[in-house]
């Protein structure tokens, strides 16, 4: 199994604050690496770090085995990285099947002329743009709603329509930014069903961020803790769920009085 | 219901035709139809006249009115109308009484108000004694203001009853039909009515004389200009308010490359006009490198300062000798085809009737492909945007460039029009000119983009009749048809769906309601965050 993205001691500061402290991570092909933390902890900022919104002060982020350090995020995403946020963020008034098209944006390449003249190979491209965001939109379940602007569909949707934009750019890593927040039970579940497909049935690779237990242990094939920028565990999902650092993370230290 | 709604648009009506009445629009209008209509003897006209004129506004008033009621019953419509007409006409009546009174006893208003002439005072009064014609206001607006409630129920359609369903009844089953079917999704259906538009358009110019082909000429260059400003605004997202310097460079180009002074190199026009809009372009491009990395406000601000550099550089001394400073640029040539001067300014019509074509058929071409797609997602969130793959630079510099270059299109076309380019061509007005053009008109649609271009610089033309009160009529004008249709006179598919959004919120699941609250706090964190780090 080759690694496909690998962080050698990344470190994050905002003038004082040491947001992510030396964090090293491994993301192997075709598996679901975990983030997890209480809130704070520094994962988006990790996300951000992989994605080129942030430049890391120290360390090194190698995609299969290229670094990413000082690339823009649009050459990242054309690298194969896709990411989808915390807070849904789809272009709101473009329609549903535009929104993945958009996500196949790095894919494609005609330009200014070739929208101006639309030659037979602007057609054909633009073709099957549309046939794989079809094909997308299936895989999903919002094939009726392919004509329906964004900010219209309902919430589940909207998460999934986010994921389908981020696989338009068939990415080689997908990053996904607490996919189940805001969601009921019912839809969680759901939710971890489908990216438990996308490792299955696709072989997406997949690293996660997520602070919701039931998401993580049910799918991760590796998970590791953050709490205040440094990792304090790391391991498949039941020995991270027993390790003591990890509980006392989540739920606090337990009074010297009450032992 | 039907009370108050009437009685407000009474009191609104009332209160605009007090002040048209003061602004002397009725007797223009009077003027304009005796000239229209010779044969009437010129007091019968006066009357006629005058008494349509209030009509149609009563018309107007009750059809505002009754927009607000129940399409069922008819009562409340015409109720509404018939209310708002009274108060109209118990208004202006009043008015009459007043102003025909004072005029009867040699009361001459011009000292106070110097539209009110004598013979504007005997029109508006229908040639009646003072009571008379405050009842005859009355009548004719209780009777026209009822007119326009039916007319607004009729235009609603409840009646349509068995006669509507049969009309959609036929529509469904032509619609159904193959051969029809197919004709909605062929090419050629769409070939054949874009042939249709232009030809249309292209036989209009034949019905014109001098005059208006010449403000239709100058509506067709902000059409340009519009068009161009809608990719780097309505498309892009980016607020361009130095829209006016590249507007200068194409002009001065064509100007100095065609003009015996002060370069004199004396180029062919066609030469000219590839230079300007290609130097435009690439102007957009280079002063956009270091402009384009602000955002919003910001990026107003600058490019507004952009356009008051350009002018008030080829106006200095510094550049004299090239731009011909503050005297402008004479004698710019104009375009000739095949040997034939294009002289008149119906030809010089059509020169810009198929400029105007073009640029449609390009700015329809990119809205539907890769390239607009992603300016219209760096319009709606530029951090996301970038994270999918696009290069929002190079797409900002793109978008900008477009924009200057059409502008710059504009440019030529003017100058060698004119055959003149000077300072004063080139002020800030011209920017705001064309931003309003394309947002009175609807941003992102090229529909409103020319029916913005007809608002803002057809209709002063239209209401010159008014002289010095051309300008404030005019204000008043926009500012109604903003209130009106906030979202633009022709706006696109997209703006309408997202206004009418917003009057029927969208059942959303509850879920989101609660999980959707805090994110925007975060968002913005984040963003300053981002901003630091830069």
């Amino acid at each position: 199994m080759s690694i496909v993205l690998e962080t050698q001691s990344v470190t994050k500061r905002f003038g004082g604050l040491t947001a992510v402290n030396s964090v090293d991570l491994q993301v192997p092909e075709h598996t679901i690496a975990s983030v997890i933390g209480p809130n704070g902890a520094g994962k988006t900022t990790f996300f951000n770090c992989i994605t080129g919104f942030y430049i890391p002060e120290e360390g090194d982020v190698l995609f299969q085995g290229a670094s990413l350090i000082g690339i823009a995020p649009d050459k990242i995403a054309k690298l194969g990285i896709a990411r989808t946020y915390q807070n849904i963020r789809l272009f709101n008034t473009m329609t549903v099947i535009e929104n993945v098209m958009v996500g196949h944006h790095p894919r494609m390449k005609k330009g200014l002329i070739g929208a101006v003249l639309r030659g037979p190979s602007t057609v054909a491209e633009e073709r099957d743009a549309y046939r794989m965001a079809m094909d997308l939109l299936r895989f999903i379940g919002l094939k009726d709603k392919a004509d329906v602007m964004a900010r219209n569909l309902p919430y589940g949707d909207q998460r999934r329509l986010e994921i389908a934009r981020a696989l338009a750019n068939e990415p080689h890593l997908l990053l996904l930014d607490e996919p189940a927040a805001g969601m009921n039970p019912q839809e969680t579940a759901a939710m971890t069903e489908f990216i438990r497909r996308l490792r299955d049935e696709r072989g997406q690779t997949i690293l996660l961020i997520e602070h919701d237990m039931r998401v993580v242990m049910g799918i991760s094939d590796q998970v590791t803790v953050l709490d205040h920028g440094e990792k304090i565990s790391e391991g498949p999902p039941d020995k991270v769920k027993r390790d003591p650092r990890v509980i006392e993370a989540y739920l606090g230290k337990p009074l010297e009085e009450d032992v | 219901m039907a009370i108050r709604n009437g009685t407000r648009a009474g009191l609104i009506f009332g209160f605009i035709m007090v002040f048209l009445i003061l602004i002397g629009v009725p007797e223009t209008i009077n003027v304009i139809l005796q000239e229209a209509t010779t044969n009437i003897d010129v007091e019968t006209g006066q009357v006629i006249n005058t008494a349509a004129f209030l009509f149609v506004m009563g018309v107007v008033a009750g059809f505002a009115a009754a927009r607000k009621e129940e399409p069922d019953p008819l009562s409340g419509a015409v109720l509404s109308g018939l209310i708002a007409g009274l108060i109209t006409g118990a208004t202006t009546g009043l008015m009459i009484i007043i102003l025909r009174s004072l005029a009867l006893s040699e009361i001459d208003l011009r000292e106070y108000l110097d539209k009110l002439s004598p013979t504007a005072i005997e029109s508006l009064a229908l040639r009646l004694s003072p009571i008379l014609a405050g009842g005859a206001h009355v009548l004719i607006f209780a009777l026209s203001g009822a007119t326009g409630g039916l007319l607004n129920w009729i235009g609603r359609g409840p009646w349509r009853g068995p006669v509507g369903q049969m009309i959609s009844n036929t529509r469904d089953r032509l619609a159904r039909l193959p051969i029809v079917a197919q004709a909605q999704n062929s090419p050629i259906t769409r070939y054949v009515v874009w042939a249709a538009v232009i030809a249309v358009v292209m036989i209009v110019p034949q019905f014109l004389n001098d005059y208006w082909s010449f403000v239709l000429g100058t509506v067709g260059i902000y059409v340009i200009m519009g068009l161009g400003l809608n990719i780097v605004v309505g498309m892009a997202g980016l607020l361009d308010l130095g829209n006016v310097a590249f507007f200068a460079v194409g002009a001065y180009t064509v100007g100095l490359l065609t003009a015996p002074e002060p370069v004199g190199v004396l180029w062919d026009f066609w030469t000219a006009l590839i230079f300007g809009i290609v130097l435009a372009g690439l102007a957009g491009v280079i002063l956009g490198v270091p402009v384009l990395r602000l955002r919003g406000d910001y990026l107003a601000i600058v490019t507004l300062g952009l356009g008051e550099i350009i002018r008030i550089l080829i106006r200095s001394d510094l550049l004299k000798d090239f731009t011909g400073g503050p005297r402008g640029v004479r004698d710019i040539s104009g375009p000739s085809l095949f040997g034939l001067e294009i002289g008149s300014e119906r030809t010089f019509l059509y020169f810009i009737l198929v400029g105007i074509f073009l640029l449609i058929f390009v700015t329809i071409r990119l809205k539907n492909s890769r390239v607009g797609r992603a300016w219209i997602a760096m319009r709606e969130d530029e951090t996301v945007a970038q994270a999918m793959g696009i290069n929002t630079l190079n797409y900002k510099l793109l978008a900008f460039g477009m924009g200057a270059a059409f502008a710059g299109l504009g440019g030529v076309l003017f100058a060698s029009r004119n055959q003149f380019t000077g300072p004063e061509d080139h002020t800030l007005l011209v920017s705001i000119n064309v931003l309003a053009v394309v947002i009175v008109g609807g941003m992102n649609s090229i529909p409103g983009v020319i029916l913005g271009a007809f608002a803002l610089k057809g209709l002063p033309e239209i209401l010159r009749q008014l002289d010095e009160y051309r300008v404030l009529v005019f204000g008043g004008l926009l500012v109604v048809m903003m209130i009106l249709r906030p979202e633009g006179l022709w706006p696109s598919q997209r703006t309408r769906l997202q206004f009418s959004d917003e009057d029927e919120p969208v059942p959303i699941e509850l879920s989101s309601a609660t999980s959707a609250a805090p994110t925007p706090i975060k968002a913005d964190v984040e963003e300053q965050k981002q901003a630091a780090t830069r």
